[in-house]
């Protein structure tokens, strides 16, 4: 029995009066008390053990659970047979095993909880950064696309082209922000599509090159002999790389120039180089500056600013086009990062589409209901629509707009997803119920998530915000049935000279055409103010909203606006019927 | 001298062990470490004019591998659900166990114990899920002691009226 003690176990035989007797040596662990008392654990595993000593059957033996007490972790075993004994184990052993795999358990299922929870808060704030990002360039993008549809002049012009641009420029990039996410989780798709490889790195140039100007920097470009003009590829994952490269050469450069050169380095695979005359980056942190969120110096961010996500996307889209990435720098003198992808060559090139023709509405005279707590969204919707003749109701909430929908019968329905009181979602739910009127969703959410939840609610389709007037007026074309005849009821006393002034009209269309044909604004100019002037008193509002943009337009000498204008009358002559 | 055995019930990870320490010990330590069967400790207090020896029973924490065995209640005064603020899971978890202590063992004094409220800004537990039940509820921090010496004589009030 001293080897039993040895091994760690205490050996009772259980007496026919359900008493306790030790058998051998006591090991030094067992308190000098009857085990009932010592082993508190005993209390529940003894009836147990009874019941088992009763009734075995087949088993020898039975384990209770192991215990802890005074920092010492036992386990007990009643062994059947003609006689019976109770062993009480100190299972140090058994119980480090068993508490290593527990705890390795638990420890993995902890950790699986926190990245679920992180991934969780992560696409909460990306969703939240969407919207709070999107709204306001909404608004802003929108203004300058209705600014540009006023009359301007040549340097105004100019202007408002180059904010539409940055703005744009603006918006993709915190698109790939947002795309970040998936930039980890490689759930990025490249497109695949035909591009002028010069015309995309002049377009980088153009657009890095107003800050490095402003910093006294000059950017120069060259394509080696033999890179084919035309490549099939992502030309705007490849303009994001050279505007992000050509960005922090700037912010690192304070005298010199910058330079982007393009040269074949194997068949189908071009080695990009976009070099400064910079401050430098250390030999030992040339490896790491493409990690995320890593710049050369901890003190960089301070003194220079930006996320350090730039070269980390950069280096995911290289690789998905099939390159690689790396920088070269002396400290003092510059650096040069360089990038090589995989692009084939494109054909000859297609004839370019004829300009950026603007998109007409087709259903002119629609019922309009618009749902959207912001004023500025509202004001940009009513702008993009205020020359199609559509009758726009607008509202605040999503409450107002199931109330709204039910006083009138609306062609379609622009719904805000974030509103108060009843956001879109719901609402969009209930007057789905009412009826199949297309429904567009208007979210600034880029997230598949919130589309899903807008489909899921019954939308017809969902429109990103910032939304561009082509966009907005391509949907509503799309889903919503172009009346062939417009109904306009007139005034019976007017019946009879209607017909007449339709007809004139007809005909100014024709004398437009040909005043625009030979350049004579001053013609436009008056017929538009003529039209301006009467269309509303004979009950046709499109006429005078025509008329005035035409009016304008001649004005500001905006020739493609007067087509599009010549074109919507045309439109309207063609599909309007008197009552 | 009156003793009542005490059940630390939840899932695994919400801190049992650390409220047995604290109150015990008036110790905390941050390194988690898993039970595993059931930790006995025993502490003397004193309730009005009655000492009590309470028999702490620190059952593991229930996991996908391994059941609470509710064979280790038997003989038990009462018990102290303890639910996670941090783990929304936890609350629903301890929903769970009271349901199956109350099925298998009847009807048994409990409180519930809203752990870690130093971490209160991280909270997931909805105070309204929590007040549904209508359970006696105490917030503790195992690792400040807030609340946790209240909580045991609370319930250990409980147990000799």
């Amino acid at each position: 029995m001293n080897l039993l003690a040895a091994l760690g176990y205490a050996v009772f035989e259980r007496a026919p009066d359900r008493s306790f007797q030790l058998l051998g040596t006591a090991p030094d662990w067992l308190p000098d008390r009857p085990i009932e008392h010592a082993f508190p654990f005993l209390e529940i595993f003894l009836p147990d053990a009874e019941e088992f000593w009763t009734n075995p059957g087949n088993r020898k033996t039975l384990y209770s659970d192991l215990w802890t007490q005074n920092e010492l972790h036992f386990c007990a075993i009643a062994v059947a047979g003609e006689q019976k004994f109770l062993l009480i184990e100190c299972a140090e052993q058994r119980f480090r095993q068993t508490q290593g795999f527990a705890q390795y358990a638990h420890e993995a299922s902890l950790a699986r909880e926190q990245i679920a929870k992180l991934t969780e808060a992560k696409s909460e704030f990306l969703a939240r950064m969407s919207h709070e990002i999107r709204t306001p360039m909404n608004a802003l993008l929108g203004m300058a696309e209705l600014l540009s549809e006023t009359p301007l002049n040549d340097e105004q012009r100019e202007y408002v082209r180059v904010f539409r641009r940055a703005g744009d420029n603006l918006l993709n990039v915190i698109n790939d922000i947002l795309d970040f996410s998936k930039v980890e989780a490689g759930q990025i798709d490249l497109e695949k599509g035909e591009f002028n490889l010069a015309r995309v790195i002049e377009e980088a140039i153009e657009i890095a090159g107003v800050r490095a100007r402003a910093r006294g920097l000059e950017i120069r470009s060259r394509i080696q002999p033999g890179v084919p003009a035309r490549l099939v590829g992502d030309p705007g994952r490849l303009r994001q790389i050279l505007l992000n490269l050509l960005g922090n050469a700037t912010k690192f450069t304070d005298r010199g120039e910058l330079a982007v050169l393009v040269e074949m380095s194997s068949p189908e695979v071009l080695h990009f180089a976009v070099s400064d005359t910079g401050i430098g980056i250390a030999v030992d942190r040339l490896a790491t500056i493409f990690d995320s969120f890593s710049q050369a110096e901890a003190s960089t961010t301070r003194k220079y600013g930006g996320t350090g996500l730039g070269l980390a996307i950069s280096k995911r889209f290289v690789e998905l086009m099939g390159g690689r990435i790396w920088a070269e720098s002396t400290p003092g003198l510059g650096s040069t990062m360089h990038f090589t992808a995989r692009f084939s060559a494109a054909g000859a090139p297609k004839p370019e589409a004829e300009g950026n023709a603007p998109v007409i509405l087709r259903n002119r005279g629609s019922r309009i209901l618009l749902a959207d707590d912001s004023e500025e969204n509202r004001f940009l919707i009513r702008g993009y629509l205020k020359d199609s003749g559509c009758i726009i109701d607008e509202v605040e909430n999503g409450a107002q707009a199931v109330e709204q929908f039910k006083q009138g019968a609306y062609d379609v329905v622009l719904m805000d997803a974030e509103m108060p009181v009843l956001d879109g979602y719901s609402a969009t739910r209930e007057i789905r119920a009412l009826g199949a009127t297309p429904i567009f969703l208007l979210t600034a959410h880029a997230l598949r998530e919130a589309r899903a939840r807008g489909f899921e609610a019954g939308c017809t389709d969902y429109l990103t915000k910032p939304i561009k007037k082509a966009t907005l007026l391509e949907a509503i074309n799309k889903f919503v049935p172009a009346g062939d005849r417009i109904q306009v009821s007139v005034e019976a006393w007017l019946k009879p000279v209607v017909g007449g002034y339709l007809e004139k009209r007809r005909g100014d269309v024709r004398k437009l055409r040909a005043a625009l044909d030979r350049g004579d604004y001053a013609t436009i100019r008056t017929l538009g103010h003529q039209m301006s002037g009467t269309g509303g008193g004979y009950g046709f509002e499109p006429i005078t909203e025509i008329g005035n943009v035409l009016e304008e337009a001649a004005q500001a000498g905006d020739a493609a606006q007067m087509r599009a204008s010549i074109e919507d009358l045309d439109r309207y002559l063609n599909s309007v019927q008197v009552e | 001298m009156l003793k009542k055995k005490i059940c630390m019930v939840g899932q695994f990870g919400v801190g049992k062990t650390s409220l047995v320490r604290r109150f015990v010990d008036s110790l905390f330590d941050e390194r988690y470490l898993t039970t595993v069967g059931v930790k006995i400790d025993r502490k003397d207090v004193t309730v009005g004019s009655e000492s009590v020896t309470l028999m702490l029973w620190d059952l593991a924490g229930e996991d996908d591998l391994a059941q609470l065995n509710v064979s280790h209640l038997r003989g038990a005064s009462g018990y102290i659900l303890v639910v996670d603020g941090c783990r929304a899971a936890s609350l629903a978890k301890a929903v769970e166990l009271q349901q199956r202590i109350a099925g298998q063992l009847g009807p048994l004094p409990f409180v519930l114990v809203l752990n870690k409220a130093d971490l209160r800004d991280h909270w997931e537990v909805q105070d309204t899920a929590v007040s549904q039940h209508g359970w006696p509820t105490f917030e503790t921090s195992a690792k400040a002691g807030n609340g946790v010496e209240e909580m045991f004589l609370a319930l250990a009030g409980k147990l000799i009226e």
